[in-house]
C-alpha cells in the first residue's frame, strides 16, 4: 500500500538514521571538546567519533523504552558525561521529531495522492464506459436508420406494385371471363366444323359440284386452322393474365414453393411487348429444384433486371437469361450486350436513390429493391460490366431444405 | 443498531460501505521482531477536535506505572491543537524475556487533517475513541466516529474486528449528555463505554485498561503470549499499567 521508498513514521529509528542528516562535523567537534566522547549504535558499532576502548564508560541514549544507542567515553567524570548525553539526546530528539513528522507527512501525502489516483482511474473508467455507450448508441441509431430506409424502400415499391397489381388483377379478372367463353366457343365451333365436313359426303351431284366450285374443302381446312390459331391465341392471353395476377400478389408476405424457371418464363411473357423490339431474349434454363420463396417479389426483381437490360440496348441485341443449380445455390444470370455500365457508376448501382436516368424516368430504387429482395432470400446479387461490352447481373439464391 | 452518537447516525449506515477494494487483509501494526525479541503494539486515540485525546496521553503518562515509560513526545501544536500526533511509549518485559512496546498515538482531530489522521491510524492494533460529552458536540462526535470507520476501511483495518473502546470525556463540564442518554444510545454497540474527565484523570486509566484487554486477545491469538511467553491477560495489563518500579517505591 505504501510506496516502498516511504519510511514508516511509526517504525523504530536507528541512531545512524537520525544522524544521517545532522551536522556530524559540528557534533563531533563538540563531543571532542566535551571530553572526547563517541556515539555508538545499539550493537556497538561506532557511528560518530573515535572507537572507544574496552574500558570506556557507556551512557544509554534515547527517550523511548529501549536505548537508541550509547554515548561512550574513556575520560571525563560521570556528571559531565550525563550532561553531554542529555545534550546529545536533545539534539537526537529534535531530529527524531522532525523525521517522524516528515515521514508521516510523506505517508499522508502519498495516501492522498493514491486516493486521487484511484478517483482519477475511476473517472477515466466511467468516462470510457460512457464513451462506449455513446458509440454503441450511434451504431444502434445507424442500424435503425438502415432498417427504416429498407422498410421505406420496400413500402414504396410495394405500394407501386400494389397499385399496378390491383389494376392488373382487375383487368385480369375482367379479361378472364370473355377469354373463357371465347375459348369455349372456339372449341364448339371446331366441332361444328367437323359436323359440316361430315355433311359433305351426303351431297348429290349438283350440290357437290357447287361445293367444289366454291372450294369449300379448302375453306373448311382453313377455317379449322383459323379456329385453332384463335384458340392458341386465347390460351396465350389466358397465360399472360395468369402471370399478371402473379405480380398482383407482391404484397402477400407468405412464402410459397415455386420454380424459378417458371417465374422467369412468366416474366418474359409479361415483358415481351416492351422487350421484343429492343432485344431477343434467349432462355438457357437448366432444371432447378423448387424453391421456397416470395415468388412475386422474385418475379418483380427479374422483371426489373430484364427491363434494365432492354433499356441498355443502343441497337437491337440479345439478352441471355441462364439458370443453373450447383453447390446448393440457384444461380440466375442476366447477360446483355448493351452499352454497359461506366466504372464510376458500377459500384453505386445498388445504392438507394442512385439513378443515371433523367428526372422522372426512374426513382433510383429499382436495383436497390432487387438487392433487398435477394438479401431477403439469403442470397447475393452482383454485377460485372465494361463500357460497350454489356452487363451481367448474377443472382445466387441458397436452396434451403 | 440504534443511533450511537448524534442525530443522523447509525452504525450500519450505507456510508460505512468499504470503498477501498485494494485492501484485503487486516494490516496490523503489531510487529513481532524475532531477533530483537520485541513486540511493538500500536494504539491510537481517535476522536473529534478538542475532545481531549492529548490530555488522555498526558494523564496516562502520570497515572501509569509500567516497567518502562518513555517521554511524551508532542509534535507541533497550534494553539494547543495537535497538528501531527502525540506519542507516548510504554514497555515491559514478559517472563520469556520478550520486550513488549506499546506506542500510544493521538491523531489530529481537525477535519482538515484527514490525510495525517489516516496515516496515524494505519497499522493500529487498537483504538480508543474519545468523544466530547458536551451537547453541542453530538454531530462532531458522530462525524468523527464515521470518519474512524471510513478511514479504518481505507487503511485496511477490519472495523468490525478492530479492538475499540469508547470514552465520553469532559464529564466535568456543564451542558453535557447525561450518562443515561449516552448508555441508552450505546447499549446496542459491542464496544465498552467509559465516562471520563481526562483533565482530572478520571476514567482515563479504565478506558486504557479495557482497550488493553481487547488488544491482548488479538495478540495472544497471533503470538501465543500466554503459552510461549508466560504472559496471561491480567499479567499483561498489570505489566503495562502498574507493575513498574515507581509503584513499588510508593
Amino acid at each position: 500500500m505504501l510506496n516502498p521508498a516511504t519510511r514508516r513514521f511509526d517504525a523504530e529509528w536507528t541512531l545512524s538514521e537520525l544522524l544521517a542528516a545532522a551536522p556530524r562535523a559540528v557534533l563531533q567537534e563538540a563531543l571532542a571538546a566535551l571530553g572526547g566522547a563517541s556515539l555508538l549504535e545499539t550493537d556497538g558499532r561506532t557511528v560518530l567519533g573515535p572507537d572507544p576502548t574496552a574500558k570506556a564508560r557507556r551512557m544509554p541514549l534515547g527517550s523511548e523504552i529501549e536505548p537508541l544507542g550509547y554515548l561512550a567515553a574513556d575520560t571525563g567524570d560521570a556528571p559531565t558525561l550525563r550532561a553531554v548525553a542529555a545534550l546529545v539526546q536533545l539534539a537526537l530528539r529534535a531530529e527524531q521529531r522532525y523525521r517522524m513528522a516528515a515521514a508521516l507527512h510523506q505517508e499522508a501525502v502519498h495516501a492522498d495522492y493514491q486516493a486521487l489516483q484511484e478517483k482519477h482511474a475511476a473517472l477515466q473508467e466511467s468516462e470510457a464506459r460512457y464513451k462506449a455507450l455513446a458509440e454503441r448508441l450511434q451504431e444502434r441509431v445507424q442500424e435503425q436508420v438502415k432498417v427504416i430506409e429498407t422498410a421505406q424502400r420496400q413500402l414504396y415499391q410495394a405500394e407501386k406494385l400494389a397499385s399496378v397489381g390491383q389494376l392488373a388483377a382487375g383487368v385480369a379478372h375482367e379479361i378472364n371471363t370473355p377469354i373463357g367463353f371465347i375459348k369455349s366457343n372456339l372449341t364448339t365451333a371446331q366441332s361444328y366444323l367437323d359436323q359440316i365436313s361430315g355433311y359433305r359426303h351426303a351431297l348429290k351431284a349438283d350440290a357437290r359440284s357447287a361445293w367444289n366450285t366454291l372450294a369449300l374443302d379448302e375453306v373448311l381446312a382453313d377455317f379449322a386452322a383459323l379456329l385453332r390459331e384463335s384458340h392458341d391465341g386465347a390460351t396465350r392471353i389466358a397465360r399472360i393474365v395468369a402471370d399478371l395476377k402473379g405480380f398482383s400478389r407482391v404484397d402477400n408476405p407468405e412464402q410459397e414453393i415455386a420454380d424459378v424457371n417458371e417465374i422467369l418464363r412468366g416474366v418474359c411473357q409479361v415483358a415481351a411487348s416492351q422487350v421484343r423490339e429492343r432485344a431477343e431474349v434467349v432462355l438457357e434454363l437448366s432444371p432447378l429444384p423448387s424453391l421456397r420463396c416470395h415468388a412475386a417479389r422474385l418475379g418483380q426483381t427479374f422483371l426489373n433486371l430484364l427491363l434494365n437490360a432492354a433499356q441498355a440496348m443502343e441497337r437491337r441485341g440479345a439478352i441471355r437469361i441462364a439458370t443453373e443449380h450447383r453447390d446448393g445455390l440457384i444461380r440466375i444470370r442476366f447477360a446483355d450486350d448493351g452499352k454497359g455500365i461506366p466504372p464510376d457508376v458500377l459500384p453505386r448501382v445498388f445504392d438507394p436513390f442512385f439513378t443515371t436516368k433523367d428526372v422522372g424516368q426512374g426513382t433510383g430504387l429499382g436495383l436497390t429493391v432487387c438487392s433487398d429482395v435477394v438479401k431477403m432470400h439469403g442470397g447475393r446479387i452482383g454485377v460485372e460490366s465494361a463500357p460497350g461490352r454489356g452487363a451481367t447481373f448474377t443472382i445466387e439464391l441458397p436452396v434451403r431444405s | 443498531m440504534k443511533g450511537v452518537m448524534g442525530e443522523k447516525f447509525t452504525i450500519h449506515d450505507s456510508r460505512f460501505t468499504i470503498h477501498d477494494s485494494r485492501v484485503t487483509s487486516h494490516e496490523l501494526m503489531s510487529d513481532f521482531d524475532e531477533t530483537a525479541r520485541r513486540l511493538t503494539v500500536k494504539l491510537v486515540y481517535y476522536g473529534p477536535a478538542l475532545s481531549g485525546k492529548t490530555t488522555n496521553l498526558m494523564r496516562l503518562h502520570d497515572l501509569l506505572q509500567p516497567e518502562a515509560r518513555g517521554e511524551l513526545m508532542t509534535l507541533e501544536t497550534q494553539g494547543d491543537r495537535t497538528l501531527f500526533f502525540d506519542l507516548l511509549p510504554l514497555g515491559f518485559r514478559a517472563p520469556s524475556g520478550l520486550l513488549v512496546k506499546l506506542k500510544l498515538f493521538t491523531v489530529p482531530g481537525q477535519v482538515a487533517h484527514d490525510g495525517t489522521r489516516k496515516a496515524v491510524l494505519s497499522r493500529a492494533d487498537g483504538v480508543v475513541f474519545v468523544a466530547d460529552s458536551q451537547r453541542t458536540q453530538g454531530v462532531n462526535n458522530a462525524e468523527a466516529f464515521q470518519n474512524l470507520a471510513d478511514n479504518a476501511a481505507r487503511v485496511g483495518l477490519d472495523f468490525d474486528r478492530l479492538p475499540l473502546a469508547v470514552q465520553f470525556n469532559k464529564r466535568d463540564l456543564p451542558e453535557i449528555y447525561s450518562e443515561a442518554e449516552i448508555r441508552e444510545r450505546w447499549s446496542a454497540t459491542p464496544w465498552p463505554l467509559f465516562l471520563a474527565s481526562a483533565l482530572n484523570g478520571d476514567g482515563v486509566r479504565e478506558t486504557f485498561l479495557a482497550l488493553l484487554a481487547r488488544v491482548y486477545a488479538d495478540l495472544d491469538r497471533l503470538y501465543a503470549l500466554r503459552t510461549d511467553h508466560g504472559l496471561d491477560e491480567p499479567a499483561f495489563i498489570r505489566a503495562a499499567a502498574d507493575a513498574g518500579p515507581r509503584r513499588q517505591a510508593c
